[in-house]
């Protein structure tokens, strides 16, 4: 098969060109995500969002606009009980999780007839991705750069050391609220590639193979970007020539990946004598 | 954090000053109307037992710990608020984020690359470690790493939570070493210590934290160490200028 061909095909190009950005976004998030160990905040707010996605197919206006609210409004409570609420983030993550995936069966049971939209939602679908996804990711992919760009000292000290954060006078509190707003609005704009089950996968692995490798922040930072976007690229592919579902294709890919860069970072240690 | 912190211009010589503070932690009274204040350009020592309350005291000036009652007045500099400058004890840095100690220089103080060498020599911490990532130091050169950062970034008044407490002896006279010249360039120190020594050599000033008061009157404060007791009332005898004690803090100078 010529690559050239495949790229040349219009549904393949979006799938590319929108696999680049979330990779990139991703991997931002993931690398301020994954420390503070959020990873299940990520599979809560997919998951819980799946009512949004149910409620758009129920009345017939595009799902996806219905999860991204929903999950921008998961994500600033969940900003917010960090500081103020009385049960912990977990906890939070867990009622959203289960209310949403409930509320999302129990109103698709009231609708006749078989919905193959819905696999698509829940798998990933590389023929769902339509030019106006692509362009309202674009618009959000510039607008969350500017933002990290504005933000990016506050969220790696916030990171490292809250309390440095706070004594230097840093927007702490922006800065966790965009972290956690961004996130949940880009985990959506990876459903239709990923879908809701595997959405995630995208956001956690990439770092966690990255730390395998990496030595310092500058080089785990890359080496998330280059496993996020890599893994995307290749994975779109293999679903297109297997004719599966790109989730499932780009999460075994990202997960191969990483016992791979695992089993090299610990044969290495064993090599230099280090204890693991 | 905290809604009691005023900053205000003041005429004495004061730089921080606490009024009937109260903090209660997990339903555990703290703090119970204490009252002290911290002098300008000098190097304050707090003291008192575990978990009198001293690291609390500390956060809550700097505005991490929420106060439930009392003032915190912070006197502005030149017409602005003081830069802060403060170094925990004990700080866990999160396992999964790889980062360098040059880096970690770079975003918590802007170091400058070239400048990364000679601010970790400051504070006696080894040229070796520079690649090393900061969860892989001890605590002694986690703490090193965390006063070379604050000292960069030149506070008005630098907050050290027991900072020889992990570090070495060889490296322990290099600290002191620097922060008595900070002192002397006019930073405020303020240093939260279980050292009678150290305190006995360079206090300018002393706030004993006895139980939940800080000494209300010179007559119920004892500040207890493991060699023996310090009757702050006959320490404030010595004081040059008896007028200058204030209920709500213990003096010492010229010890």
């Amino acid at each position: 098969m010529d690559l050239f061909e495949v790229i040349t095909i219009p549904f393949m190009q979006r799938a590319f060109l929108g696999s680049i950005m979330l990779a990139i976004l991703f991997g931002l998030f993931g690398t301020f995500i994954v420390p503070r160990k959020l990873g299940f905040m990520a599979d809560g707010i997919s998951h819980g969002s799946l009512l949004g996605i149910a409620v758009g197919i129920f009345i017939g206006v595009y799902p996806i606009i219905f999860a991204i609210i929903l999950a921008a409004i998961f994500g600033f409570l969940l900003a917010r009980v960090n500081d103020y609420g009385r049960i912990t983030q977990d906890g939070l993550v867990g009622i959203f999780l289960a209310g949403g995936m409930s509320g999302a069966i129990i109103l698709l049971s009231f609708m006749p007839g078989y919905r193959p939209e819905l696999m698509s939602y829940l798998f990933g679908n590389l023929l769902s991705i339509q030019w106006i996804d692509i362009y309202g990711l674009t618009l959000f992919f510039v607008l969350t750069i500017i933002l990290f760009r504005m933000q990016w000292r506050s969220l790696v000290i916030t990171t490292i050391h809250t309390e440095l954060a706070y004594v230097i006078n840093l927007p702490v509190t922006l800065s966790k609220y965009f972290l956690f707003i961004g996130t949940s609005i880009a985990l959506i704009c990876g459903v239709k590639l990923l879908g809701i089950i595997l959405v995630s996968a995208l956001l956690i692995i990439p770092v966690l193979t990255a730390n395998q490798i990496g030595h310092s922040f500058k080089s785990t930072l890359i080496g998330t970007q280059i496993c996020g976007i890599s893994c995307s690229f290749m994975g779109i592919l293999f679903a297109y020539i297997l004719d599966i579902p790109s989730g499932p294709s780009i999460a075994l890919l990202l997960v191969c990946i990483f016992l791979s860069a695992y089993l090299y970072s610990n044969v290495k240690k064993h090599t230099q004598g280090v204890k693991i | 954090m905290s809604s009691s912190i005023t900053i205000k211009q003041f005429t004495n010589e004061n730089i921080v000053e606490c009024q009937d503070l109260s903090i209660v932690l997990d339903r555990v009274e703290v703090l119970n109307n204490a009252s002290c204040c911290i002098p300008r350009n000098a190097l304050t020592f707090l003291v008192g037992e575990n978990g009198s309350g001293k690291t609390s005291l500390v956060r809550s000036i700097l505005g991490l710990t929420p106060t439930n009652n009392g003032v915190i007045s912070i006197q502005n500099i030149n017409g602005k608020a003081p830069v802060f400058g403060y170094v925990p004890q004990k700080i866990e840095f999160p396992k999964h984020l790889q980062m360098t100690v040059g880096e970690y220089l770079q975003y918590s103080a802007n170091v400058p690359i070239k400048q990364i060498k000679t601010t970790l020599q400051q504070v006696d911490f080894p040229e070796s470690h520079i690649e090393k990532r900061i969860t892989e130091l001890s605590g002694g050169q986690i703490q090193k790493l965390l006063l070379a950062a604050e000292l960069y970034r030149s506070p008005d008044i630098l907050f050290l939570d027991e900072p020889l407490s992990n570090v070495d002896d060889a490296s322990e006279r290099h600290i002191i070493d620097v922060i008595m010249e900070i002192k002397n360039q006019g930073v405020t120190i303020v240093i939260i210590t279980h050292d009678w020594q150290m305190i006995s050599v360079y206090a300018n000033h002393v706030i004993c934290l006895n139980k939940n008061i800080i000494c209300e009157t010179s007559e119920s404060c004892i500040c207890r160490n493991s060699l023996s007791k310090i009757n702050i009332q006959t320490i404030q005898k010595a004081t040059p200028d008896p007028n200058s004690v204030h209920d709500g803090y213990c003096y010492i100078q010229n010890i």
